[in-house]
């Protein structure tokens, strides 16, 4: 009993990551239909920006955040206005090498800069600390920034949901010609788009570098986990990558207690029958 | 009958595109469908085609029961059709567009090429074979369409909205070569156009359709002066004033 | 009877003959083969052989790639699993009952074929991104599968026992010899794509690439073509592993199933070109040497991944400017002199 409630709590801090990582990719794909393969890549450096600032400029890890957001953001928008925008014009296939192309890059551009081996954040407020609650006990690392996640999200939500910004960026989603018609400058709300997906994946980095190993491969590992969320929540659904990235916290930790070795088995046997069963996703269009 | 179409109801989640439509082709007739704007017209074509399953009803060809076939069995069956927004395979020429077409009788190569070459002489468009369809224009593309329909060897010919985009001159001679088809291959052509000069003078009949209901049927005189059909294009007060 | 040898004939002109090709092709490709056949004899050096080899490796797998992505227009990335099912049968098959090289090959395809065949219905209702997407999934799951299990090695992998080059049973030889050995296979590989690309089926399957509610208007029945046609790249990737599995000798999970692998892949035919039969031949000449050399190069130094940086940045160029890859840069170069010309 204890067991399943720790089980559950764990799944579902770490979905609330996995959702803040999704939903910078629903934006996206929502946006402009293009599929960011980067996306890991783009939590990565946020891991490493979190990790490099607070070493380098002694500060407190969490306080490096709002810079790491920015980092974040800005590499969003450079590659839009380096890469993606080009893409667009193409056919589907060269948006997917396009990203990939943009992946890889990324990826073994870390490597080669800053080397193969992990790194790992040792002095944080965070770090290391664990809270107890009756029989469980939380690492605290964790249960901030499944906290900040949630935040996050609700902020995010918000500001497409109520601003006038975020209309514009809705109304760019639904048809980004007819959009045009009506004077959003759609460039504008594409660059934002992968900007605010940046910066969202950039923070999700930042706060698991707090707990996690900080590799320049790590982005493969949560872009799957992100494809499975978005692929069920619904491509382009910001409500659907919250449920769904809570589900796909549930199942990781679930499987990952019975067979650790293989679940990440689960979660991409997970993203090939929600895509084959019900490819709209829980609320996708 | 050689098309049969029994009380063919499409709803789309709530929406009815077809309502209880029949109506019924003889092999070697010239049928118009005619209707407004969201008549349900192109949602009949597909239904009959095999693109969209119908919710209820049937749909007989020479006989068969084909209610539901997916499009490819439509086809081999004999059932052609052109699209209302040209369908052209990019990255092949035109006469390999027209091959394709040929391939679905024929396993040869060189008697598919053969093949198509004869289609494009029926249509024109010999000298463009070596081309690639996106360079020419509308009209020419929609004369590549009709022959690799052709090139299946079809006995039923669905034509949706050919003439849409042609200036006079491209109708007239669209015209011209279809009654040439329906001559030389013995066809059966069921057409839907928004093109009034042009369905009204290819058509031995016309169907008409609002809000996805069948109308009105007869010979174009006929239907013209019917008052349903005015009331359905222009409103009620010009089907009164008439 | 007549009928039937007719298309015997039929069949093994398509395969041999390249007369549909302009002049300048085939003499090009000449001089490649010229090149290639004699190389171990101009070029005595063991890194370059290695190169080679390696070379013509991923030129067949671009080959075979090239069949779904290129002229199927799906984009497939998950490759890697059907040459790691055929370098596993064939790896486990020599090691645990001594069964000939030969044998483990078409077991190692109906494995592949068998695998394909079942997610391939599932898999072809979904377009683009999320077909791409799905096949990663399948292929990542395969690896884990097999790192998990414990009676195909696991993580440790299989070694399979040296023996005496040359040895034809079990296809161990020198470099020169397996230089020889994948060279024919590639050959081999080349020359269906050869008869493939006027076959009946590549206009079909061209045509549900570009346009497929066109192409079922014209009879075609779009899902089977495409699960055909990934059943064949399925069997090539397989033969491609078998290889690998017999020059190595030795195989594991991590290296033969890997994403990057199939990654490679995808991008020798893209780079040179997807869909036409020079491009992967001219992606795998250009990728290939890339990383052998500049990776050793720098690789050796401590930089690591620079060739995939470069990797990335051509893939994001090419992505960018033509997608159809470098053979489409000569494409259209050829075209705008021809209208020029003309």
């Amino acid at each position: 009993m204890a067991l399943a409630a720790e089980i559950t709590a764990s799944g579902i801090l770490m979905g609330s990551i996995f959702a803040l990582v999704a939903l910078g990719l629903t934006l996206i794909f929502g946006v402009m239909n293009v599929v960011n393969f980067a996306h890991g890549e783009f939590l990565m450096i946020g891991m490493y920006s979190a990790f490099l600032i607070s070493t380098f400029l002694s500060i407190e890890p969490l306080v490096s955040l709002p810079l790491v957001a920015v980092v974040g953001f800005l590499l969003g928008i450079i590659s839009y206005y380096l890469l993606i925008r080009y893409l667009l014009r193409g056919p589907m296939i060269a948006q997917l090498f396009g990203t990939f192309g943009l992946m890889l890059f990324l990826r073994y551009l870390v490597m080669f800069i800053l080397g193969p081996n992990p790194r790992v954040l040792y002095q944080g407020v965070l770090i290391g600390k664990s809270v107890s609650l009756s029989w469980f006990t939380f690492d605290i690392s964790k249960l901030a920034a499944a906290g900040f996640s949630i935040l996050l999200f609700v902020l995010v939500s918000w500001m497409i949901e109520r601003t006038k910004l975020g209309r514009a960026l809705r109304a760019t989603s639904i048809d980004a010609e007819a959009a045009g018609y009506m004077g959003i400058d759609t460039e504008k709300m594409n660059a934002l788009a992968w900007g605010i997906g940046g910066a969202t994946a950039g923070i999700a980095g930042g706060l698991l570098a707090n707990f996690y190993y900080i590799t320049p491969t790590v982005g493969m590992l949560f872009i799957m986990i992100a494809f499975a969320t978005v692929a069920l929540g619904g491509f382009g659904s910001i409500r659907g990558a919250f449920i769904a990235g809570l589900i796909v916290g549930l199942i990781m930790m679930v499987a990952g207690y019975y067979l650790s070795q293989i679940k990440l088995a689960f979660v991409y046997l997970a993203y090939f029958l929600v895509v084959v069963l019900r490819p709209r996703g829980l609320f996708g269009w | 009958m050689f098309l049969e179409v029994k009380n063919l109801y499409k709803e789309f989640g709530g929406v009815v595109a077809n309502a209880g439509i029949s109506f019924g082709l003889e092999k070697g007739e010239i049928v118009g469908l005619i209707g407004p704007n969201g008549a349900g017209k192109t949602t009949l074509f597909n239904c009959i085609a095999g693109y969209y399953k119908p919710t209820s009803g049937k749909v007989l060809f020479k006989d068969k029961d084909i209610t539901g076939w997916p499009a490819h069995r439509t086809a081999r069956a004999g059932i052609g059709r052109t699209f209302q927004i040209i369908r052209m395979m990019e990255r092949l020429t035109v006469e390999e567009n027209v091959m394709v077409g040929a391939f679905c009788r024929i396993n040869d190569r060189e008697a598919a090429r053969r093949d198509a070459q004869e289609i494009l002489e029926l249509v024109n468009l010999e000298e463009e074979a070596n081309a690639h369809p996106t360079e020419l224009p509308i009209a020419t593309q929609k004369r590549i369409e009709l022959a690799r329909a052709l090139a299946i060897e079809p006995e039923l010919l669905t034509l949706d909205e050919i003439a849409s985009g042609l200036n006079p001159l491209e109708t007239i001679q669209i015209i011209d070569t279809l009654r040439g088809i329906h001559k030389e291959k013995n066809l059966t052509l069921l057409l839907t156009e928004h093109v009034m000069e042009f369905i009204m003078r290819i058509s031995e009949r016309i169907i008409v359709m609002a809000a996805g209901r069948k109308i009105a049927e007869g010979s174009p005189e006929e239907v013209a002066r019917k008052e349903e059909v005015i009331k359905a294009y222009l409103g009620e007060k010009y089907a009164k004033g008439k | 009877m007549v009928g039937k040898m007719k298309a015997v004939v039929g069949i093994l002109k398509d395969t041999f003959s390249f007369n549909d090709l302009p002049l300048s092709e085939r003499i090009a490709f000449a001089a490649f083969l010229v090149f290639v056949f004699f190389f171990p004899w101009i070029v005595h050096a063991s890194y370059p052989r290695v190169v080679m080899i390696r070379f013509l490796l991923f030129a067949m797998y671009g080959l075979g790639w090239n069949l779904i992505g290129g002229y199927g227009g799906q984009v497939d990335l998950g490759q890697a699993k059907n040459v790691g099912f055929g370098a596993f049968a064939t790896a486990l098959m020599i090691t645990w009952w001594g069964v000939p090289f030969w044998i483990t090959v078409p077991v190692g395809i109906i494995v592949a074929v068998a695998e394909s065949f079942a997610v391939a219905y599932p898999m072809f209702r979904l377009r683009g991104h999320y077909f791409a997407i799905a096949t990663l999934c399948v292929a990542l799951v395969w690896q884990k599968l097999f790192l998990f299990w414990d009676w195909t090695g696991g993580a440790r992998g299989v070694e399979i026992p040296i023996k005496s080059a040359p040895n034809f049973t079990y296809m161990q030889f020198g470099t020169i010899g397996y230089h020889y050995f994948i060279f024919a296979l590639f050959m081999a590989e080349f020359l269906f794509m050869n008869w493939f690309r006027k076959s009946k089926m590549s206009y079909e399957l061209q045509a549900v690439r570009d346009n497929e509610a066109a192409a079922a208007s014209l009879g075609i029945n779009v899902t089977w073509t495409k699960v055909k046609t990934y059943l064949i790249t399925a069997a090539m990737g397989a033969v491609g592993g078998s290889f690998y599995a017999v020059y190595h000798l030795y195989i594991d999970p991590r290296c033969v199933m890997q994403l990057d692998l199939s990654i490679l892949i995808a991008m020798t035919a893209m780079v040179g070109g997807a869909g036409s039969i020079w491009g992967p031949i001219l992606g795998a000449a250009i990728l290939i040497p890339l990383d052998m050399y500049l990776g050793a190069l720098l690789g050796g130094k401590g930089f690591y991944g620079i060739d995939f940086i470069i990797y990335a940045l051509i893939i994001m160029v090419i992505a960018a400017r033509e997608p159809r890859g470098i053979w489409g840069i000569i494409e259209r170069a050829r075209r705008r002199g021809y209208v020029l010309r003309g």
